[in-house]
C-alpha cells in the first residue's frame, strides 16, 4: 500500500459518485432516477408516460436505455424513468437496440390508433406526435387489427360538460389523466375500467363529466399527450394551427394562492389559459376558475364609457368630461368640509402599483388618512394579530413548506374551494398519511381527510384554542427552551390557560373534549407542524383574538422559524397581502408605518416631497364600517370604490346601501356595472388582470409579475392609469402608469421591497422582505421575531352579542363561505360557463334541522335575521351540525348580505360575517 | 400504484380492505350495486372510479366472468389433454351457455376435465356426477394424485402429525437464538424463492429487517396461477402449518406481526383449509406468549397477474392490481407502504425444516447453488401424475421414471407454467432440477410445473394459445405486454386461418419488443416458450410464414 491513511481519507471525502452518459463521466445526484440523470444532462429521452410531476409509472417503455456495470459489460435494457441512476453506471440512451425498441413499441401504439392516424398530417402537433415523428416512427407493419376503441361507449367519447371533453380513440393508456387526477389534484375522478387490452380510462362509476365528481381542474386534460382529454378551449387551440399565437405569462386574479398562468393569445383575443410547468407555485396546476373562468374579460356586460349621473341617470361621458368634473368636485368637497370628508376604498384585485397609487392619491393629493381595503373584511385581524404576537402580519412560512411538514393544523379554511391549488396540495399531504387537525364548524373536504374534526360552534374559536392549550400546558408538552428564549408573558398567560373550565368551554363550544385533548397533544409532539387558517377565524367578533390564540399554540410548541412549521393565513383575494402592504390602511401608510407617529411622518414626507406647508395627514382615518357610518352621519362626503362590491359583499346591506345613498359623490373604477357602481356618480371602466401589468403579492408574501395578455377594452384604461389622470387632474404631475416605474417607486418607500426591480423578480417572484441585491425571504422569524420576542396573549371566550342579542328569536346559527366554481360577489365568475356548473346559492340545513322544520333538499327556505330576510333553495346534508345553516354570497339575486349583521371584530372591525343569527322557515 | 390509494387503504388496515368488501360482501352475487359502491368509496375516502376500476379488474368481481353457474378450466394442460369440450357439454346442458365461465386452471392438472361448480371444484370422473354434484351440496370431489418423494427425510411432503409439537420448535428456537443467529440459519440454508425467480430468501428478509418500521408484514403469494402447477395447491391443503409456520418465523425475524395469506379464489378448498389451520394455530397457547403474530387470508378474484408481486400487494390494497415500477421493493415499501417481505407458499413451507437443524442438510441437497428440495406438479401426461418432491439437482429423467413415465405419445413439455420453456423431449435429459441447468440450456424451472404436449398439438396454435392467455391476463399497463400479446395473437392467427403468412421478421422484432420491453416477467417472459417453439419446431410452424424476401404490405403510415 502506497498511499498513507491521510491521502486515502482525502480521496474518499473528495469522492462524488458518477456514472457515464454516453461514454462521459457525470456526477450524479443521490435519488435521481436514469432519466432525470440525463434529462438534466440536456440528452433527450423520448416519453409518453411521464410528467414529472407525477410518479414514474413504467407504461409506456420508450424510455428504455441500455445500461451496463462496466464500459465492456453486459448490457441490460432498463426503463429510464423509474431505475436509479447509481455509481459506475454506463448509460447508453441511443443503441442500436433501445432504438428499434422504442420504434417498435411506437408501431404498436400506432397499431391501435384511429386508422386515419398519421403523425404528419395531424393537426395538433401535440406530445405524441412529436415523439413519433423524432423517432422515426413511418410504418405500422401490422395487418389492421382489433382495436381498443373498437367497443368504447358514449361516455368515451363526452361532450356533457361545459369544459371538459373526452375522446378515447386517441388515449395510448399512458393513464397521465388518472395519475394527474389522483395525484396532483388528488379527486379520484378518473380511474380505468377492465384490464389488458381493453382497458381504457373512465370517470367516477363510468358516467359522463358532467355527472362525475370532476372539479374541472383541467390537470388530465393539460398533461395528456394525445388529446384523448381536452378541454373546449385546448380544441380551439388545436383548430387554430397555433399561427400567429402568442403566450403571456401572468398571474391569476382569483385567490391569493397566486398560480401562474400562461395566457394564448391570437389577434388580440384570449384562445385557451394553461399553466406553466416550471411555476414554482403551482406546478403547472389551476383550478376551474384560473384555467376556464376567464371570458367575462370580453363580456358584453363590460363597461366601456366613463358614466356620470346627470339627471339622476348615469351617462356615457369623455374621459376628459369625468376627470374634469371629478376634480371640481372633489375640491370643492375638499374645501367645504375638509379633506377627512373624502375616502377611498382600494381593491385587493388590483395590483401592488395601483393599490400603492390610490393611496398615494388619497394621502397626498386628497390628504387624508381615510383609505382601507377589503383586507378589512378578511384578514385585517390576521394582520393585526400576527404584528402583535409576532411582529409581522403576514404568512411565517411557503407553501413548498408542505413537503417538509409532518403535522397539519387548519383553522376556519376550505382551502379546496377557496385556495384550491393549496387545498389539493395540503389533501395530497393528508392522503399520503400528513396527520390533519381540522377546527372548523363544516364538514369540509379537508375534514373528511382529518384524523380530528373539531367541529365547533361558530364563534366559539377561542374556547376551542384555548383548550387546547390547556392540554398542552397541563400535559408537559410545551417547548420550554422555546419558550425561555424566544417568547414573553409565558407565565400569566399560562396561568390564566390553566385557571379555564374545560368542561365549560367543550359545552360552550359544543365540542367533545377528548378529541381536543388527542388533538392537542399530537400537535405538540408533533416534530414540525405547520398551521394554517382562514377567515373562519378573522371574520368573527374575537378575530384578533383568535389569531392571537393561534400564535400561542405555535409559541408552545416552538413551531415557527424553520421549514415546515409556521402560522399562516390562506389570503382570500389575490393580492389582499399586497393591498395592505401597499399602505391601503387607514393606520399604517406603505410599509406599515404606522400614520400618527412624528418619525413616519416625515419619513414619508420626505419621500413624497411635500413641501413644508403642504398637508399631510397624521391622523388615523376611518376604517370601512367607519366610513359607512360616517357617510350615514353626513361626516363623510365622497368616497373612492376601486374595484370593490361594496353593496353585495359587505354585511348589513341596507345599512350599506343607506350610506352610500347619503354620499355626495360615490366613484366607482369597475369592469362591470355592479351593485355598487349602479349607485355611482361616477363610474370608470377600468380594467381586469388580462388586460394590465403590474405585480400582486401571493399569501406567502411572493411578488409576481403580472403580464397584461390583451390590450385594455376599447374605451377603458388601466385602473393605475385612472389614477394617474385623476391624480394630474387634480394639479399633481404623476407620470403615465408604468408598472415596473411605480415598482420602482415603490422600493424606494416599502422598506421590505427595496431589493426588488422588475427584472429581478423574473418568473416566480420574491418573497419579502427583498434586500438589495434581489435576496428574498422564505421562511420569517427565523433567529428572532420581528418584534424582537414574541408575546404570549390570554383571552377569555366572549359570546358574541349577535347571540346574545339575537339567538333567543333567531335560533339559528348562520356561516358563510366561497365554493370552488365562484368567487365573492361573482362578478367575474358569472359571467363565464362556470356558472353553468353552480347556477345558485344553496342553504345546507342539517338532517335534524331539517326534519324540525320539515324541510327537504331543493325546497324553497325563508332565512330571516334581526336585518333582513331572503330566500333561497335548501339542501339537506351531512357538513353541518344541527343548529348551525351555511351557504354561499356568489349570487347578486340573493343577497345573502340582507341578512348578515353589524357586529364587528373588535380591534380591527372587520365584520362577523361568520356568525349570524337567523331562523328559517318553508316556503310553502 | 398511487401512494394517496396505499396511504388511504393502510387507514382502513388488513381487517377490512375494499378489495374483500368488493368479493365478500355478498358472495351470492360477487359484485356490488353502485349506490354499495358508491357508499363504499365514501367510506374509503376514494374516489368512485377508483372502486369501479377495481371491480372491473377481476374476473370473479365485475369482469364477464363473474356471476356465472358454474367455470371450466381453460387451462394448458386441460387444452392438451382435451378433456374439456366434453365437460362443457355437460355443464351446458345443465346450466345453459351462458351460465358457463372460464377459470384459467384450477389446479387438477393430474386428471383434468376440471371445473367448478357452486364454489367447488372437481376433476377427473367427476363429471359424469355431475346431477348428483348439483343436488347434493355436501358432495366432494374423487379426485386422487400421487405424491412421491426420493428423499429419504421429505422436507416439504414430510407429515405434520402433531401441531403443537410443530410449533414447540418456534418456541425452542426463540430460547436457544438471536434472531440474528436464526436468520443466518436461513441465508446460509442457500434458500431462494420457490415462486420462480429464485431469489436468496435470507438476504430478503435481511433487507426487510433492517429496514426500521412499526408497522411491517409478511405476506405469502398464494396466488398460484400458472396453469400446470398445484405443488402449493397440494402445501395449502396438506401441510398448511409448514406455511404459516415460515411466515410466523418470518414475522419473528423481520419484526412484523400480521401475516397475509393471498390466495386464489380458484382453490375455494384451500382458503377453508388454512382457515381452519389458523385456528388451531391461535389455539396455541404457548406460541402467542413467545410471540405475538395473527394471521389474515385475503381471497382472490380471478386475475394471473396478482401473481406478480406488486400486483398482488396493489390487490390487497383495494388498487387496480397492475404492476408496479419497482424500486421501491416490497422489503421496503410493500403493503400499505410497509416494509414487507413476499414469499411464495413452497418457500415458507421450507423454513421448518432448515430450523430443525443448523440448515446443512437442507444446504447438502442440491448443486450448492440451488439448494433444498423442490415440488414438481406432472400432469396427466404422466402414468403418475401428482406432487413428485425431490432434491435440488436430481435429474429430470429420473423423475420421469418414478412417475411411471408418459401416459400417452409427447411431443414436449412446457416446464414452469406459461412463461416458462417449451422443451422438445430430446432436451430432457440434459436437466436436472434446479435453477442453473434449465438456464443454461435455455429454459425456466420457474414453479416447477411441467404439462405434456401430445403428439397431436399443432404447435402454431399451442403459440397461439400463449399469446392469447398473455392477452387475456396482461394487466394492461405495459405497452409491449397489452399491445403486444394482441397484435401477436392476430399474426398466428391469421396465419392459422390462411389469411396472412407470419412475417418472421415482424414476429422476431415483437418477441423482442416484448421481452426487453415488458414492465414485468408476463410480457417479459412469454417470448421464451414461443421462440423455444420457433427453434424446435422450425418444420411445423415454416410453413406459416413468409419468406424472409417477401413484399412487404404497403404501409398505413
Amino acid at each position: 500500500m502506497s498511499n498513507s491513511p491521510t491521502t486515502n481519507l482525502t480521496i474518499k471525502n473528495s469522492y462524488k459518485p458518477s456514472a457515464f452518459l454516453n461514454g462521459v463521466s457525470h456526477h450524479i445526484v443521490k435519488g435521481e432516477s436514469i432519466l432525470e440523470f440525463c434529462r438534466r444532462l440536456e440528452q433527450e429521452i423520448p416519453t409518453l408516460c411521464d410528467d414529472y410531476r407525477l410518479d414514474a409509472f413504467g407504461s409506456c417503455r420508450v424510455c428504455s436505455v441500455d445500461v451496463a456495470l462496466s464500459a465492456d459489460g453486459p448490457r441490460r435494457v432498463m426503463a429510464s424513468c423509474h431505475s436509479p441512476i447509481s455509481d459506475g453506471m454506463h448509460i447508453y440512451t441511443h443503441s442500436e437496440r433501445v432504438e428499434k425498441l422504442r420504434k417498435n413499441i411506437l408501431e404498436l401504439v400506432i397499431s391501435d390508433l384511429p386508422d386515419d392516424y398519421s403523425p404528419q398530417s395531424a393537426p395538433h402537433n401535440n406530445e405524441f406526435d412529436q415523439v413519433v415523428i423524432a423517432n422515426g416512427v413511418s410504418e405500422v407493419r401490422f395487418a389492421r387489427g382489433e382495436k381498443s376503441s373498437d367497443k368504447l361507449p358514449e361516455v368515451s367519447r363526452d361532450q356533457s360538460h361545459p369544459y371538459m371533453r373526452m375522446n378515447l380513440d386517441m388515449c395510448i393508456d399512458c393513464n397521465r389523466c388518472v395519475r394527474a387526477c389522483d395525484e396532483i389534484q388528488g379527486e379520484q375522478v378518473l380511474s380505468v375500467s377492465g384490464r389488458g387490452f381493453n382497458s381504457r380510462i373512465i370517470k367516477g362509476q363510468d358516467v359522463n363529466f358532467d355527472d362525475s365528481d370532476c372539479v374541472s381542474c383541467g390537470a388530465c386534460a393539460q398533461t395528456c399527450p394525445t388529446g384523448a382529454i381536452s378541454d373546449v378551449f385546448r380544441d380551439n387551440l388545436t383548430a387554430e394551427f397555433n399561427d400567429n399565437i402568442e403566450t403571456t405569462r401572468t398571474v391569476c386574479s382569483y385567490c391569493g394562492v397566486g398560480c401562474n398562468l400562461d395566457v394564448s393569445v391570437k389577434d388580440n383575443k384570449i384562445i385557451s389559459i394553461t399553466a406553466p410547468s416550471d411555476a414554482e407555485v403551482n406546478s403547472g396546476h389551476t383550478c376551474l376558475k384560473g384555467r376556464y373562468a376567464w371570458r367575462f374579460y370580453n363580456h358584453p356586460d363590460r363597461l366601456t364609457s366613463p358614466l356620470v349621473r346627470i339627471d339622476g341617470e348615469l351617462q356615457k361621458v369623455s374621459w376628459q368630461y369625468a376627470f374634469d368634473y371629478l376634480a371640481d368636485k372633489l375640491s370643492a368637497i375638499k374645501s367645504a368640509f375638509g379633506a377627512d370628508a373624502i375616502a377611498g376604498i382600494s381593491s385587493a384585485r388590483c395590483t401592488n402599483e395601483e393599490n400603492y397609487l390610490l393611496q398615494k392619491m388619497i394621502r397626498l393629493n386628497i390628504g387624508t388618512n381615510n383609505i382601507d381595503c377589503c383586507a378589512r373584511v378578511c384578514h385585517s385581524p390576521t394582520a393585526y394579530g400576527m404584528q402583535k404576537s409576532f411582529g409581522t402580519g403576514a404568512a411565517t412560512n411557503s407553501i413548498e413548506d408542505l413537503k417538509q411538514t409532518e403535522f397539519i393544523m387548519l383553522i376556519g379554511a376550505n382551502p379546496t374551494a377557496a385556495h384550491p391549488v393549496t387545498g389539493a396540495k395540503i389533501k395530497q399531504k393528508v392522503m399520503k398519511g400528513t396527520p390533519l387537525i381540522v377546527i372548523d364548524p363544516v364538514k369540509t373536504e379537508l375534514a373528511r381527510f382529518a384524523n380530528w374534526h373539531i367541529q365547533l360552534r361558530p364563534g366559539t374559536n377561542v374556547a376551542v384554542l384555548n383548550m387546547m392549550a390547556f392540554y398542552i400546558i397541563n400535559e408537559g408538552l410545551v417547548d420550554q427552551s422555546f419558550i425561555d428564549n424566544r417568547t414573553e408573558a409565558y407565565k400569566e398567560y399560562s396561568q390564566a390557560i390553566l385557571a379555564l373550565n374545560i368542561d365549560e368551554l367543550a359545552i360552550v363550544s359544543g365540542v367533545d373534549k377528548t378529541l381536543v385533548r388527542e388533538a392537542a397533544i399530537a400537535y405538540a409532539k408533533a416534530t414540525n407542524a405547520m398551521s394554517f387558517h382562514g377567515l373562519g377565524v378573522t371574520e368573527h367578533s374575537q378575530g384578533s383574538r383568535a389569531i392571537m390564540c393561534i400564535a400561542d399554540l405555535v409559541m408552545l410548541t416552538g413551531n415557527i422559524g424553520r421549514e415546515g412549521v409556521g402560522m399562516n393565513p390562506l389570503r382570500g383575494q389575490n393580492n389582499v397581502q399586497g393591498a395592505a402592504d401597499m399602505g391601503c390602511q387607514p393606520h399604517q401608510g406603505a410599509g406599515y408605518f404606522p400614520v400618527d407617529d412624528e418619525e413616519n411622518v416625515n419619513y414619508y414626507r420626505e419621500h413624497y416631497n411635500v413641501g413644508k406647508h403642504e398637508r399631510w395627514p397624521t391622523d388615523i382615518g376611518y376604517k370601512i364600517p367607519e366610513m359607512f357610518n360616517a357617510a350615514l352621519a353626513g361626516d363623510l362626503k365622497a368616497l373612492w370604490i376601486l374595484g370593490e362590491d361594496v353593496v353585495q359583499t359587505d354585511p348589513n346591506q341596507k345599512h350599506v346601501i343607506a350610506s352610500l345613498a347619503n354620499l355626495d359623490l360615490l366613484v366607482v373604477q369597475e369592469i362591470f356595472l355592479s351593485e355598487t357602481a349602479k349607485m355611482a356618480d361616477v363610474v370608470l371602466p377600468g380594467t381586469s388582470f388580462l388586460e394590465k401589468s403590474g405585480t400582486f403579492t401571493n399569501g406567502e408574501r411572493r411578488v409576481q409579475r403580472v403580464n397584461a395578455a390583451v390590450k385594455p377594452k376599447d374605451g377603458c384604461k388601466t385602473d393605475g392609469q385612472i389614477i394617474v389622470e385623476m391624480m394630474n387632474a387634480l394639479g399633481y404631475s404623476q407620470p403615465e402608469y408604468v408598472a415596473e416605474d411605480v415598482l420602482a417607486e415603490i422600493a424606494q418607500v416599502v422598506p421590505f421591497f427595496a431589493g426588488i426591480t422588475w427584472e429581478n423578480l423574473g418568473d416566480h417572484g420574491l418573497q419579502w422582505p427583498v434586500s438589495d441585491g434581489g435576496n428574498d425571504t422564505k421562511i420569517l422569524h427565523v433567529d428572532a421575531f420581528k418584534r424582537g420576542l414574541g408575546k404570549f396573549h390570554f383571552y377569555q371566550f366572549e359570546e358574541s352579542s349577535e347571540i346574545v342579542s339575537h339567538s333567543e328569536q333567531y335560533p339559528y346559527i348562520l356561516t358563510t363561505s366561497r365554493n370552488l366554481e365562484h368567487y365573492n360577489a361573482g362578478t367575474m365568475t358569472r359571467r363565464t360557463d362556470n356558472k353553468v356548473i353552480v347556477s345558485e346559492d344553496v342553504l345546507l340545513v342539517s338532517r335534524q334541522d331539517a326534519k324540525v322544520n320539515n324541510i327537504k333538499t331543493n325546497d324553497q327556505v325563508k332565512l330571516f335575521s334581526a336585518r333582513g330576510e331572503i330566500e333561497l333553495k335548501a339542501e339537506v346534508s351531512d357538513k353541518v351540525k344541527a343548529g348551525v345553516l351555511f351557504t354561499t354570497f356568489h349570487f347578486p339575486e340573493l343577497m345573502i348580505n340582507q341578512v348578515t349583521g353589524n357586529v364587528t371584530d373588535k380591534h380591527t372591525k372587520c365584520p362577523e360575517y361568520k356568525v349570524v343569527a337567523v331562523g328559517i322557515e318553508l316556503v310553502s | 400504484m398511487s401512494k394517496n390509494l396505499t396511504q388511504l387503504a393502510r387507514r382502513k388496515g388488513i381487517d377490512d380492505t375494499l378489495f374483500q368488501r368488493l368479493i365478500v360482501s355478498d358472495k351470492s352475487s360477487k359484485s356490488l350495486s353502485d349506490e354499495q359502491k358508491k357508499t363504499a368509496a365514501k367510506e374509503f375516502l376514494i374516489g368512485e372510479a377508483v372502486v369501479q376500476g377495481t371491480a372491473s379488474f377481476y374476473d370473479f368481481i365485475d369482469g364477464e366472468n363473474a356471476n356465472k353457474k358454474a367455470y371450466v378450466c381453460n387451462g394448458s394442460s386441460c387444452l392438451c389433454a382435451g378433456t374439456q369440450t366434453k365437460v362443457t357439454e355437460h355443464l351446458t346442458n345443465e346450466f345453459g351457455e351462458d351460465q358457463i365461465g372460464h377459470v384459467t386452471c384450477l389446479g387438477r392438472c393430474f386428471e383434468n376435465s376440471a371445473f367448478q361448480v357452486s364454489d367447488k371444484n372437481f376433476s377427473g370422473d367427476d363429471i359424469e356426477n355431475l346431477s348428483e354434484i348439483i343436488k347434493d351440496k355436501t358432495s366432494k370431489s374423487n379426485e386422487g394424485y400421487q405424491v412421491k418423494t426420493t428423499l429419504t427425510t421429505p422436507i416439504l411432503s414430510a407429515q405434520i402429525n402433531n401441531v403443537n409439537q410443530y410449533y414447540q420448535q418456534f418456541a425452542n428456537l426463540l430460547d436457544q437464538y438471536s434472531a440474528d443467529e436464526l436468520l443466518a440459519k436461513i441465508s446460509d440454508s442457500g434458500l431462494r424463492g420457490r415462486g420462480g425467480a429464485g431469489f436468496p430468501t435470507g438476504f430478503k428478509w435481511q433487507s426487510c429487517r433492517d429496514v426500521k418500521s412499526d408497522e411491517k408484514y409478511i405476506v405469502c403469494n398464494a396466488d398460484e396461477g400458472d396453469a400446470g402447477a398445484f405443488s402449493d395447491r397440494y402445501l395449502l391443503e396438506q401441510r398448511p402449518h409448514a406455511v404459516l409456520y415460515g411466515m410466523l418465523v418470518a414475522g419473528y425475524l423481520v419484526g412484523a406481526s400480521t401475516g397475509v395469506l393471498y390466495i386464489r379464489d380458484e382453490y375455494p378448498a384451500a382458503i377453508d383449509i388454512v382457515e381452519q389451520a389458523i385456528e388451531e394455530f391461535y389455539r396455541l397457547a404457548d406460541i402467542k406468549e413467545a410471540f405475538e403474530f395473527t394471521f389474515k387470508i385475503i381471497r382472490g378474484a380471478g386475475a394471473y397477474i396478482c401473481g406478480e408481486e406488486t400486483a398482488l400487494l396493489r390487490s390487497i390494497e383495494g388498487q387496480r392490481p397492475v404492476v408496479s415500477v419497482r424500486p421501491p421493493f416490497p422489503t421496503q415499501s410493500g403493503l400499505f407502504g410497509c416494509p414487507t417481505v413476499l414469499n411464495n407458499v413452497e418457500t415458507f413451507a421450507s423454513i421448518h425444516f432448515i430450523l430443525s437443524d443448523d440448515g446443512q442438510n437442507f444446504k447438502n441437497m442440491g448443486n450448492g447453488k440451488s439448494t433444498g428440495s423442490k415440488l414438481i406438479s406432472l400432469d396427466s401426461s404422466f402414468t403418475y401424475p401428482g406432487i413428485y418432491e425431490v432434491a435440488m439437482g436430481t435429474s429430470l429423467d429420473s423423475v420421469f421414471e418414478l412417475a411411471g413415465g408418459f401416459s400417452k405419445p409427447l411431443k414436449a413439455l412446457q416446464i414452469g407454467g406459461p412463461l416458462g420453456g417449451v422443451v422438445p423431449l430430446n432436451k430432457v435429459s440434459q436437466l436436472t432440477v434446479d435453477f442453473e441447468s434449465f438456464a443454461k440450456a435455455g429454459f425456466l424451472l420457474g414453479h416447477a410445473s411441467i404439462i405434456g404436449i401430445p403428439n397431436h398439438t399443432k404447435m402454431i396454435e399451442y403459440i397461439e394459445h400463449l399469446f392469447e392467455f398473455t392477452a387475456a391476463e396482461s394487466c394492461g399497463k405495459c405497452y409491449p405486454c397489452s399491445l403486444g400479446s394482441v397484435r401477436g395473437h392476430e399474426l398466428v392467427r391469421n396465419a392459422i386461418s390462411g389469411k396472412q403468412l407470419i412475417d418472421s421478421e415482424l414476429l422476431n422484432d415483437l418477441l423482442e419488443t416484448m421481452q426487453l420491453g415488458s414492465l414485468c416477467a408476463l410480457g417479459g417472459g412469454v417470448p421464451l416458450p414461443i421462440q423455444n417453439v420457433l427453434q424446435y419446431f422450425d418444420d411445423e410452424i415454416r410453413q406459416y410464414c413468409q419468406a424472409p424476401s417477401s413484399v412487404k404490405e404497403p404501409a398505413n403510415v
